[in-house]
């Protein structure tokens, strides 16, 4: 079995954000990167596959030079290949161009599984997974939290609201985007690490995968204008001071609610 | 320029109030838009011609219905190609979806399969000349955006339940039906399982002491989190990462794939203020949010606002409320 897996890197979840000045997305130079939390999930269950039998992990990543840690990472966790499309060309697609290269990228591997995460921390689209399937023609299912993995069919549990569970049969191939908690994710051995040099990274460009001019800035359909702090509506009073004259405050309201 | 096409959902046998949010929104945008576009609707499931006949008198104008026994449940691949024939079939060049759980599954498919323009959980849409604005959030809240759409292409957009009032007009409407082909699906739908019943009804409590991924660690939960809870005679909550990361059993969990909660005080101490969790606690009568990020969209639902490190303000406060019991 061959499995592929989806991960991008996003800000670490504390990085400041910090506004570029054309307004358009954040300031990314000095912010620490991590891998997208959903895809650390997608990740490990594509590693449990490989521990219960035999099969081979590929992850996927697209982005520039800094990506090149989050793949080490993911090798150094114990998958075997990473394929890394580095390309300006690239840069600034939309989710449809992030899906159409990854779309691309499934095709030359021919994988019986793509795991993904469910959406990305910084863009919050969770819109490139079931794109990437749609453009493969194979089922999908999202907001997953369980996969329970056969011969030719995947059964998943898929979130609803308020706790309720779907569960659903995907034939394979298919494509899985997981919810986060749906494992615990385990990390890179010291033994891991340094097998994962010997590893192969794959690099690719737009051109080798045939999409030149299709993807990247310049063949967005959806553009952001720009990103802003919310306005801010009515909001809290906010309690100033030292801690002792907060706290006694904070006891007064809750006195004042009746409830102490 | 062509239509917009409102995709209802129906939830225990009723239209969801999410679908008559989009009408809402459908109805702005095609009353100010220059483009002539009308508001046409799809109901999707199994005997829902009447469902559909009321959408259609309640805004949602022409409806079209996708009604098979093999659409009684969500399944992507019925509603994939339920939608693109109702598209079709009204010259739709705007899609609009509720952002649920059968929204979020299938709208990118829809958007791939048509080539479209795709934004999700917008809070807002506007007619911008002959072109559209999209409102969403980014970053889990803490940064809003402002989107367009380039190019003449359909737009498939998702909206945010919740995010504007439902629609309370009238529309004339006829029903029709759109052929849907069900056979090879290659996702099939098993089963729905309820929610488990909770051994920790948090729906009940007076006072909610919650705690987020801002708590850092499971010991400090029991150290500083637990005794302002006791303190307070409260119930303890966790946002999601909390239990994801398994300091917390599921069932303490807050917000949309939680429990919804609505207690006399809400304390939120070392949470963000993600959609997600906002909607599981912002209608409490009383809302205190500690948090050392000022721009912290918990704020923004909150009462009474501290900046501050947690470690410093929560056991300063449980002292100061057991002395206040004790005296
Ligand atoms: C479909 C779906 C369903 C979801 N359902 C839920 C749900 O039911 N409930 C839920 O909660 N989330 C849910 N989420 C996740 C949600 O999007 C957020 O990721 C989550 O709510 C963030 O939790 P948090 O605020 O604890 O963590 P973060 O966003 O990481 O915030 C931590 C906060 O702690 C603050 N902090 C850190 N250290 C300190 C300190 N020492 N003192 C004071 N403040 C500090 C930081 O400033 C930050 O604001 C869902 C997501 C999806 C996509
Ligand atoms: N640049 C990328 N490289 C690899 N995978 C990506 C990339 N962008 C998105 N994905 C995958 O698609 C998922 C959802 O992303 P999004 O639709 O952007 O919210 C992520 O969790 C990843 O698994």
């Amino acid at each position: 079995m061959k499995v592929l897996v989806c991960l991008k890197q996003v800000p670490h979840s504390d990085a400041r954000l910090d506004i570029r000045d054309d307004g358009a997305w954040i300031k990314d130079d000095g912010v620490k990167f991590e891998i997208n939390s959903y895809d650390t999930y997608a990740l490990e269950q594509a590693l449990r596959v490989k521990d219960a039998g035999e099969a081979e992990v590929v992850v996927v990543s697209i982005g520039p030079d800094r990506v090149t840690q989050a793949l080490r990472t993911a090798l150094g966790m114990g998958a075997d290949r990473a394929v890394h499309v580095n390309d300006p060309e690239a840069e600034g697609s939309d989710p449809l161009g992030v899906a159409k290269i990854l779309a691309a990228v499934a095709a030359e591997e021919s994988p019986d599984l793509i795991l993904t995460g469910f959406m990305s921390e910084d863009g919050n689209f969770a819109a490139v997974p079931p794109m990437v399937a749609r453009l493969q023609g194979i089922p999908s299912a999202t907001a997953v939290v369980q996969c329970e993995i056969s011969d030719s069919s995947v059964r998943v549990e898929r979130e609803l609201e308020g706790g309720a569970m779907e569960v659903v049969d995907l034939e394979m191939p298919c494509l899985i985007a997981l919810q986060t908690g749906a494992n615990q994710v385990r990390y890179a051995s010291l033994k891991g690490i340094m097998q994962a040099k010997k590893k192969p990274v794959d690099a690719k460009t737009v051109a080798d995968l045939g999409l030149a001019g299709q993807v990247g800035a310049s063949a967005v359909k959806v553009v952001i204008e720009k990103i802003y702090r919310p306005d801010k509506g009515e909001g809290a009073e906010m309690l100033e001071g030292s801690t002792g004259e907060v706290v006694s405050q904070l006891v007064g309201k809750i006195k004042e609610l009746g409830l102490l | 320029m062509g239509n917009i096409l409102v995709v209802a959902e129906i939830q225990k046998g009723e239209l969801r109030e999410a679908s008559y949010e989009l009408l809402t929104q459908a109805h702005a945008v095609a009353g100010a838009g220059d483009a002539g576009r009308k508001v046409r609707s799809l109901v999707i499931g199994s005997g829902v011609a009447d469902a559909a006949a009321e959408f259609a008198g309640k805004g949602g104008g022409d409806t079209y219905l996708a009604d098979a026994e093999g659409l009684a449940a969500y399944n992507v691949n019925g509603w994939e190609a339920a939608i693109l024939a109702a598209a079709e079939a009204a010259e739709a060049d705007l899609i609009l979806l509720s952002n649920t759980p059968s929204g979020w599954d299938v709208a990118p498919r829809i958007a791939a399969a048509l080539d479209a323009a795709f934004v999700s959980d917008c809070f807002k849409i506007e007619a911008d000349g002959d072109g559209l604005a999209l409102y969403r959030r980014v970053f889990n809240g803490k940064l809003d955006a402002k989107l367009s759409v380039s190019g003449a292409g359909p737009v498939v957009a998702t909206m945010q339940p919740g995010a504007c009032a439902a629609y309370e007009g009238t529309s004339q409407g006829a029903t029709h039906p759109v052929e849907v082909k069900l056979d090879g699906a290659k996702a099939v739908f098993v089963e729905v399982k309820a929610a488990e019943s909770k051994g920790v009804d948090l729906t009940k409590a007076d006072i909610i002491v919650s705690g987020g991924r801002g708590v850092g660690d499971p010991e400090k939960f029991t150290e500083v989190i637990q005794p302002l809870a006791d303190a307070l005679g409260a119930a303890m909550g966790a946002s999601r990462p909390v239990v994801d990361a398994g300091w917390l059993p599921h069932e303490y969990q807050v917000g949309s794939s939680g429990q919804v909660v609505q207690p006399k005080l809400y304390i939120a101490c070392g949470i963000s203020g993600a959609i997600q969790h906002l909607v599981g606690m912002k209608t409490s009568n009383f809302i205190v949010a500690i948090n050392k990020d000022p721009d912290a969209p918990i704020f923004e639902v909150a009462d009474i606002g501290i900046v501050a490190d947690l470690f410093e303000v929560v056991p300063a406060l449980t002292k100061a409320v057991q002395e206040a019991k004790g005296g």
